[in-house]
């Protein structure tokens, strides 16, 4: 008995010990060591230096939002430490440039965990400022903590419009939002020629608030650009079957579909418009093919579709080749599509720090409600709502890789119109 | 008897001082959270053992009454303003109308079918809930601004204390002790002239009561989520894995287990980052291998064994100074 | 009208084979041991992973691939049978449920990160080169894809069924679900035939595991939304008929179709599950169980 114990024991521990080495090779740890800083000289006494500027995240590591997370963590990591390459971010109050110390935790894609992480970072590491995780349920939950202790807070990957219309005074989002995503679109559209619009809208809404809201701005302006929307149809986020809704919009003869499907309902969608033989004109579908492994998912099935994702690493904006670079070295491939706005998170608190030139909390909110500058994401304001002033760019599937096609300045590739049925692509 | 009551008695007492007192004692707002979170689940999963326990139905849906609770409390308390206490005991006032609505139906079926029936149940709550409430309920920013965490805190020890109370006066009463002759043996109670499904419903709604008010509770305390959430089968799991892990129908097994649940995996949530919910998983297995009657039972076992030992002890010294 | 509410039909019963091959093996392992794994979800899981790995590092077609998947997957059961679940067979019912409920829970939470790590949190997904191709019949289209995995379904069925009514084993399994003590007292090997049946539950898993990887898709949390479908789906069926879970699945895959086309998507899952706790209430045994259940 007491073998097979002891067999059990080390089996476990071997298993475990075995899935986490070799799992994650690129795993970075937790919590960056600051980079070592020289003391600077001066007559006038000051405030002790503090060993660095604490900043801290709750992220989905785990759980549904996991794949987004995965994306986000390293745009704040690689931001942190090319900071603190410089030698760290220069503090009047204490006139002396200090390194970043970020801490990462994982909320396993639960509010209730990112609520007790982030208090944790608040009542522990007293950080000076919040960087977001991912997903609108998430940083609905997590911007309310900011708001209540008073730390500026700067979130990406989510368009939700409505969190930021709560009053809420220490929540930035330099990222796209639902009303931009619902001009843009038939903006886009009607810089095709006249005839060729595709102007029988199909809207599929996933029955969230995000969902909601972008469904509905769709719906009402589709009429102010010329188009019609001939199908509108409702489903519960995680369904397996689309294709009632689906032949609904075939037989009204929609020739554009926009859509808001998390990642396994975007795929079941687009597999059963295959099968069905549904292939709409023009398809925006946000976030399900935001995914990297949308392409080698769907192969051919999945090109011609379109996103707006917020940013793209094609931009032509300073920082942008080197963080390629960086991501490159490590991945494998060119920075994934939230790594750059969450980089922008940390450009943006930095610059704000050595506005502010103190780490206290309510003079850098100040600082950064008045940021005005260049990131990787492009330039970047604020409006008081917090919402950011940035690049809402169009992203397309082509040949399995995805292509910057609007707007034109930044396009790396032409917009490939109208998609051809699914058997013929 | 009397020196094991006063000892049960003192310890007792000493905890309730503990929780009074920890506020004073430590000053960082995480480990007070870390406390609000043990005693949310004490609550949940002391509530979840009245019928899982004690009365032996497997319950999946306690989701439900815990949502419901929530939900309500918050629509009264936040959108339409009223005071909280009234707000909380409306919460638990919903929750035990469901139950006293389900209950007839639900107690038709019979083990594996109650459990999956009341799953299903829980399930329909969710989704309708997820459709009728899509919107984010977050404080209105000047709750937010004036947000004071202690009064949350002793809500939440008041909550645990009445739950656990409560399930202590129940199970040593006579209904207790229907409820468990329905759970060993339901025919026989009822030749016996015990009514199963009347002790059945009793603890149903007392632990939906109880359950709602742990959701009301919450929604007291939580800053920004989605109605939705509190309808999530997880909270359901993780009641019922509390109390199995810390030893179901006794009273102190749920508090064990939430106990071990909540601050293991906190502890190793902040420690390793990446890997924390593997290492997590692989204790639980090992806890439930090597304890497979859950701390409770090991705790007993491991009493016996001592004490048998000391008593043998005992018979050896004593026949050596007889001896000598 | 027709054609769409038969195009709709069709897609429903595709869903359904899924769902009942998913609490088949669910309701196998369950009947025979009283083990309730709740880590059945995850078994899927890694069966979709498993076909999914093939097809990526080898390019093997994912129906091809199946016995490779069967062969994993009856490692993987072999394992946590010898490893865990051994360790639950003399327990009392009641303590068999639990402790089970308890190991699985751990298990989910270990196999979900192993997945985590091994293949990332992104939605994965096999698209071969018929992927999207149809059978039209009638104006109806029948997808290649879900027609073949109908099929398997099918016939893993059968096979099973035919195992369970033919073989000197099959007898002893289910000899075993009507009365272990019986059952031992006739000379029946209890362990093996707990094994045997932990381990088919296991196979049958990954067989559905795969089929979803070409259907729809997997990711490392799918886990516990299939053990609910299972589990419901099990007591739809009624526990102790294989062919009942089946076609318990199909009539929860048919509903859900038929209510998002009539009534709308928002609704499926609610009407589904309506319907379901209604058959509860006329049949508390299930639409095909035995009273003793």
């Amino acid at each position: 008995m007491r073998s097979r114990i002891s067999v059990l024991f080390v089996l476990v521990f071997v298993m475990s010990g075995l899935l986490t080495a070799c799992g994650s090779p690129t795993a970075a740890p937790a919590t960056q060591v600051p980079a070592t800083q020289a003391p600077e000289p001066t007559d006038v006494p000051k405030p002790p230096t503090p060993a660095a500027i604490e900043i801290g995240a709750s992220m989905p590591l785990t759980g549904k939002y996991g794949a987004l997370g995965a994306m986000v963590k390293p745009g704040y990591e690689y931001a942190v430490a090319d900071i603190n390459a410089a030698g760290g971010i220069y503090v009047k109050e204490y006139d002396a440039k200090i390194p970043l110390r970020l801490t990462i935790y994982d909320d396993e894609s639960d509010p209730t965990k990112a609520v007790s992480k982030l208090e944790t970072l608040y009542s522990d590491q007293k950080v000076v400022a919040y960087l977001g995780g991912a997903g609108s349920d998430m940083h609905a939950a997590t911007s309310a903590i900011a708001e209540k202790n008073g730390v500026p807070y700067c979130g990406v990957a989510f368009a939700l419009w409505q969190i930021h219309q709560q009053g809420y005074r220490y929540l930035f989002s330099p990222f796209p939002k639902s009303p931009d995503q619902a001009r843009d679109v038939y903006e886009i559209l009607n810089g095709l020629p006249e005839g060729e619009r595709p102007t029988k809208v199909a809207i599929f809404q996933e029955k969230t608030d995000w969902g909601i809201e972008l469904g509905g701005l769709w719906k009402d302006n589709a009429a102010t650009y010329g188009y019609e929307v001939v199908a509108y149809e409702e489903y519960a986020p995680r369904s397996e079957d689309f294709s009632g809704m689906i032949l609904k919009a075939q037989a009204a003869g929609a020739q554009t579909l926009l859509a808001m499907p998390s990642p396994p309902d975007g795929l079941a969608m687009v597999k059963q418009m295959a099968e069905l033989g549904w292939a709409p004109e023009f398809s925006l579908i946000i976030r399900a093919p935001e995914n990297v492994t949308w392409g080698e998912t769907l192969g051919t099935t999945g090109d011609y579709i379109t996103i707006f994702p917020g940013w793209h690493n094609g931009e032509k904006f300073p920082g942008v080749a080197e963080l390629n670079a960086a991501y490159q070295a490590q991945f494998g491939r060119p920075a994934d599509l939230l790594t750059g706005p969450a980089y922008a998170c940390v450009q943006i608190f930095a610059d704000a720090i050595a506005r502010a030139g103190t780490l206290d909390r309510a003079a850098l909110r100040d600082a950064v409600a008045a940021t005005d500058m260049m990131t990787v994401v492009g330039p970047v304001t604020f409006n008081a709502d917090g919402t950011g002033n940035v690049l809402n760019p169009l992203i397309q599937w082509q040949s399995g890789k995805l292509e910057l096609v609007w707007p034109p300045e930044q396009a790396t590739a032409d917009l490939l119109f109208p998609a051809p049925a699914f058997d013929k692509r | 008897m009397t020196g094991k009551r006063i000892i049960t008695l003192v310890l007792i007492i000493a905890v309730l001082a503990l929780l009074a007192a920890l506020p004073a004692v430590v000053s960082r707002d995480s480990i007070i959270n870390m406390a609000v979170l043990v005693l949310l689940y004490v609550a949940l999963a002391s509530s979840w053992n009245i019928l899982g326990g004690y009365t032996g139905q497997t319950n999946l849906g306690h989701a439900a009454f815990f949502g419901l609770g929530g939900l309500t409390t918050r629509l009264l308390w936040l959108s339409a303003g009223w005071s909280l206490f009234p707000s909380l005991l409306a919460g638990a006032g919903a929750a035990t109308t469901l139950a006293l609505i389900i209950g007839t139906p639900a107690f038709k079926l019979k083990g594996v079918y109650f459990a999956i029936g009341t799953l299903a149940l829980g399930q329909v709550l969710n989704v309708t809930v997820g459709d009728m409430f899509p919107m984010i309920t977050s404080l209105p920013v000047q709750q937010l601004v004036s947000y004071q965490l202690l009064p949350r805190y002793y809500l939440f020890v008041g909550l645990a204390v009445l739950t656990v109370g409560t399930a202590y006066v129940l199970v040593n009463s006579r209904l207790g002790l229907g409820m468990m002759a329905v759970r060993e043996e339901e025919e026989a109670a009822e030749s016996l002239g015990v009514s199963a499904f009347r002790h059945k419903l009793l603890a149903l709604v007392v632990s939906a009561f109880l359950a709602g008010l742990t959701g009301g509770a919450f929604a007291f305390y939580h800053v920004g989520y989605y109605p939705q959430f509190l309808f999530s089968p997880v909270w359901t799991f993780d009641a019922l894995m509390m109390a199995y892990i810390g030893g179901t129908g006794t009273i102190i097994g749920p508090i064990i287990g939430a106990l071990f649940f909540v601050v293991a995996k906190e502890l190793l949530a902040l420690r390793l980052v990446e890997i924390h919910l593997t290492v997590f998983g692989t204790l639980f297995i090992l806890v439930v291998l090597f304890l497979p009657g859950g701390f409770v039972q090991a705790w007993a076992s491991i009493r016996r064994a001592l004490v048998r030992q000391l008593g043998a002890r005992g018979v050896r010294l004593a026949s050596r100074r007889q001896a000598s | 009208m027709l054609g769409p509410i038969a195009q709709n039909l069709v897609f429903g019963i595709m869903v359904g084979g899924l769902y009942g091959l998913a609490a088949v093996g669910l309701s196998l392992v369950f009947g025979v041991t009283k083990f309730l794994n709740v880590a059945h979800g995850e078994l899927l899981m890694l069966g979709g992973y498993a076909g999914f790995w093939i097809f990526t590092l080898w390019g093997v077609d994912p129906f091809l691939s199946l016995p490779l998947v069967v062969v994993c997957l009856v490692l993987i059961g072999l394992v946590l049978y010898k490893l865990l679940f051994a360790r639950m067979v003399k327990l009392t019912e009641e303590n068999k449920i639990k402790n089970t409920l308890l190991v699985g829970f751990g298990l989910s939470l270990v196999f979900q990160n192993m997945a985590l790590r091994l293949w990332s949190a992104d939605d994965r997904g096999i698209t071969t080169a018929y992927s999207g191709q149809a059978l039209t019949l009638f104006g109806v289209r029948f997808p290649v894809v879900r027609l073949a995995s109908l099929a398997i379904a099918v016939v893993t069925l059968l096979l099973l069924d035919l195992f369970l009514h033919r073989t000197y084993t099959g007898k002893a399994i289910r000899a075993t679900v009507q009365d272990w003590e019986a059952a031992t007292l006739m000379g029946i090997d209890i362990h093996r035939v707990y094994l045997l049946s932990f381990v088919v539950g296991a196979a049958v898993a990954g067989i559905a595991g795969a089929l979803v990887s070409v259907g729809y898709s997997i990711e490392p949390a799918m886990g516990l939304e299939w053990t609910l479908i299972a589990l419901i789906v099990m007591v739809l069926g009624g526990l102790g008929s294989i062919v009942g879970t089946f076609v318990g699945g199909l009539v929860l895959g048919v509903t859900q179709s038929l209510t998002s086309y009539w009534i709308g998507g928002t609704y499926r899952e609610i009407v589904a599950l309506l319907i379901f706790l209604v058959v509860l209430v006329f049949r508390p045994q299930g639409l095909f169980g035995s009273k003793e259940g």
